[in-house]
């Protein structure tokens, strides 16, 4: 058992292949399940769909002046997540982050599935789904025209974008991977591999050409990852609302998503490395560096909500004034408070080493983070609008059964696609590992101590 | 009838294939390929420098890309705003800054789908064919260079790779197709 432990502090480019192509092997009893639990929920969201497109958005809780609620805040909360997977995969990878190699795939496969997902809430959200083509900019007989000084509209073309290149870069990257899959593949597997890899051998010449197109991919996705949701954070920001009026709102959302999305990957890896017997490749070491910008970005919000608060007093404006008293003490004060709770104090204790390199701890932490950032955006979105400059108006939104289960159901739907994603292709970058094996020795070593105490 | 032989050489480090490029670059030899099963920089700096290549011509695409999204998006916006013209208030009809935003987008859309494109073009993919030479291991944890030659050749070039490092070396006979052209 020690000489066995003794081997793998020495991982070799085989070690790597044979790791990541264990973690692909067809599932077993339990896999399928989980996935089918997944599918089962999606389903379930998608019947309530269907029934609130018969209906009308009388199913749901909305009402004036709550006509953005759940459904945008999901939408929020999913582009949020994606962010993480370009700033690990992107900006980590311009600044030559040696950690990111071991989580960036699983990351980046994160953000396509998660604007995947966050692109069916704008259609979700929209009372004739039918009807959702007309954000589409062309000639038409109707007269009908985008304004192209909309936040909706820029958000139209940020989001397809930032769909778009995330999958350029994911399948991009997977390229040289799946050509190595394809070696030890047999039957339809063998196939696909070798139709996605697009015959890819590894020549000199390849080689040279994707480190180019890899780089430029990475600082085409860096400023847009800050673009986008810069312009989510308009949508909210540009209106007069009180609450939402705040040039803060850009640097806010941004960091705030990269908070949260951070907080999902360790959410989803701790599990998978352990199910999947990855823990040689994505190490503690990994989790720990993965566990400080969840740490960071917590204090960068936390600075945020403070910025927030003071300006609202520095202004005196008594409706700015008003609204944040309401948001603080008002009948959904507590989801302030349980959000400061969980964005703010709770990943404070990531301070403590020994908590950064537990995976239970790092794993309920994450949780709390999902859930905290989760209700930020209800707080922003529902609770800025419960509140309004008329008070006769004022009125508190509770969601109905139809968005809670479709708001369930997107995380059905997110999961599964991940989970299925995660077992037929390599969830792990074998290329980029292998470019740093001297830092995953190094990620090895680090852990051993753990490994060994475990 | 052979178009001459395929050397196919084995190392077992990036260093070790850099050192046989460069005495292949030395020895005036240039018709080879080699094979990574990562972006070695030392492979790519020792295979450019053999073949007196500039870096990857993907980036003017990704530039040509880039330029013609701004474009598109400068007559997306500000076409269509003349076009469907909306006069509040004296305020201009096409508002630039607003349009920035999806000039921005835009240009990121169409240069990074460029980029991908300039990159599957100058890799010569999709190729359903294996390279001459080609090995699977090359691909997991071997690094290759195949060097096509005249068959009175083949020895002098066998103990330079040899030198470099190789750990094994085996010969295949090229018939139509040899290593691809680099230039």
């Amino acid at each position: 058992m020690a000489a066995a432990v003794e081997t793998n502090l020495q991982p070799s480019y085989i070690d790597i292949d044979r790791n990541v192509q264990r973690a692909m092997a067809p599932g077993g009893l339990k896999y399928w399940l989980w996935v089918a639990f997944c599918a089962f929920l999606t389903a379930l969201g998608m019947i309530f769909w269907t029934n609130q497109i018969y209906k009308g958005l009388g199913v749901t809780g909305y009402g004036q002046p709550n006509m953005w609620a759940v459904y945008i805040t999901d939408f929020v909360f999913w582009v949020g997540i994606a962010h993480s997977g370009t700033l690990i995969s992107a900006i980590l990878f311009l600044f030559r982050v040696r950690w990111r190699t071991a989580v960036y795939r699983c990351a980046e496969t994160m953000t396509v599935f998660a604007v995947l997902t966050a692109g069916l809430f704008p259609l979700i959200h929209l009372g004739r789904v039918w009807f959702f083509y007309w954000c589409v900019p062309y000639p038409n007989e109707r007269f009908l025209q985008p304004d192209f000084r909309s936040p909706l509209v820029w958000d139209f073309f940020a989001i397809s974008t930032y769909l778009t290149i995330s999958t350029v870069f994911l399948f991009t990257g997977l390229i040289p991977d799946l050509a190595n899959a394809r070696e030890v593949s047999t039957g339809w597997r063998k196939t696909l591999y070798t139709i996605l890899s697009f015959g890819w051998q590894g020549t000199d010449r390849q080689w040279r050409n994707f480190s180019m197109v890899y780089l430029l991919l990475a600082g085409f996705a860096t400023p847009l990852v800050l673009s986008v949701h810069s312009v989510v954070s308009w949508d909210f920001a540009m209106t007069q609302l009180p609450g939402w009026h705040s040039t803060i709102f850009a640097p806010y959302f941004v960091a705030g998503a990269i908070f949260s999305g951070c907080g999902l990957v360790l959410t989803l890896i701790i599990p998978m490395r352990k199910l999947m017997k990855i823990e040689d490749l994505v190490t503690i070491w990994h989790l720990d560096n993965l566990a400080k910008v969840v740490l960071l970005t917590s204090l960068i919000i936390t600075y945020s909500y403070a910025t927030e608060s003071f300006m609202v007093w520095y202004t005196q404006d008594p409706i700015e004034i008003m609204t944040f008293n309401q948001r603080y003490y008002g009948p959904q004060g507590y989801l302030f408070w349980m959000m400061v709770a969980c964005n703010c104090a709770i990943p404070l204790l990531l301070f403590i080493p020994r908590i950064r390199t537990n995976t239970v701890c790092l794993f309920i932490i994450s949780i709390f983070v999902n859930i905290g950032m989760w209700l930020e955006r209800f707080v922003i979105i529902a609770g800025s609008l419960a509140t309004n400059t008329e008070p006769s108006q004022w009125r508190f939104y509770v969601p109905k059964l139809t968005e809670v289960v479709i708001t369930v159901g997107s995380f059905g739907w997110f999961l599964m696609n991940f989970s299925l994603f995660a077992k037929f292709m390599p969830i792990v970058s074998m290329t980029e590992l292998k470019e740093g094996i001297g830092w995953l020795r190094h990620a090895v070593r680090e852990t051993y101590p753990y490994r060994k105490a475990a | 009838m052979s178009d001459g032989i395929a050397l196919i050489s084995t190392f077992s480090s990036d260093d070790e294939c850099a050192q046989g490029i460069e005495a292949l670059h030395r020895a005036h030899v240039h018709d080879f390929s080699a094979f990574a099963p990562f972006p070695s920089e030392k492979i790519l700096e020792a295979t450019s420098e053999a073949r007196g290549q500039g870096r990857s011509p993907v980036r003017w695409w990704v530039l040509t890309g880039g330029i013609t999204g701004i474009l598109t998006a400068i007559a997306l916006t500000v076409g269509t705003s003349y076009e469907w013209n909306l006069n509040v208030g004296g305020r201009p009809i096409a508002s630039i800054p607003p349009y920035i935003i999806i000039m921005f987008e835009l240009m990121i859309l169409m240069g990074g789908l460029s980029g991908l494109l300039g990159f599957l073009f100058h890799s010569c993919l999709p190729a359903f064919d294996s390279a001459a030479g080609y090995r699977s291991r090359f691909g997991a944890d071997k690094f290759g260079l195949v060097v096509r030659c005249a068959e009175n050749e083949v020895s002098r070039l066998e103990s330079l790779l040899r030198d470099a490092g190789a750990e094994d070396i085996a010969r295949e006979a090229v018939i139509t197709q040899g290593v691809p052209s680099h230039h």
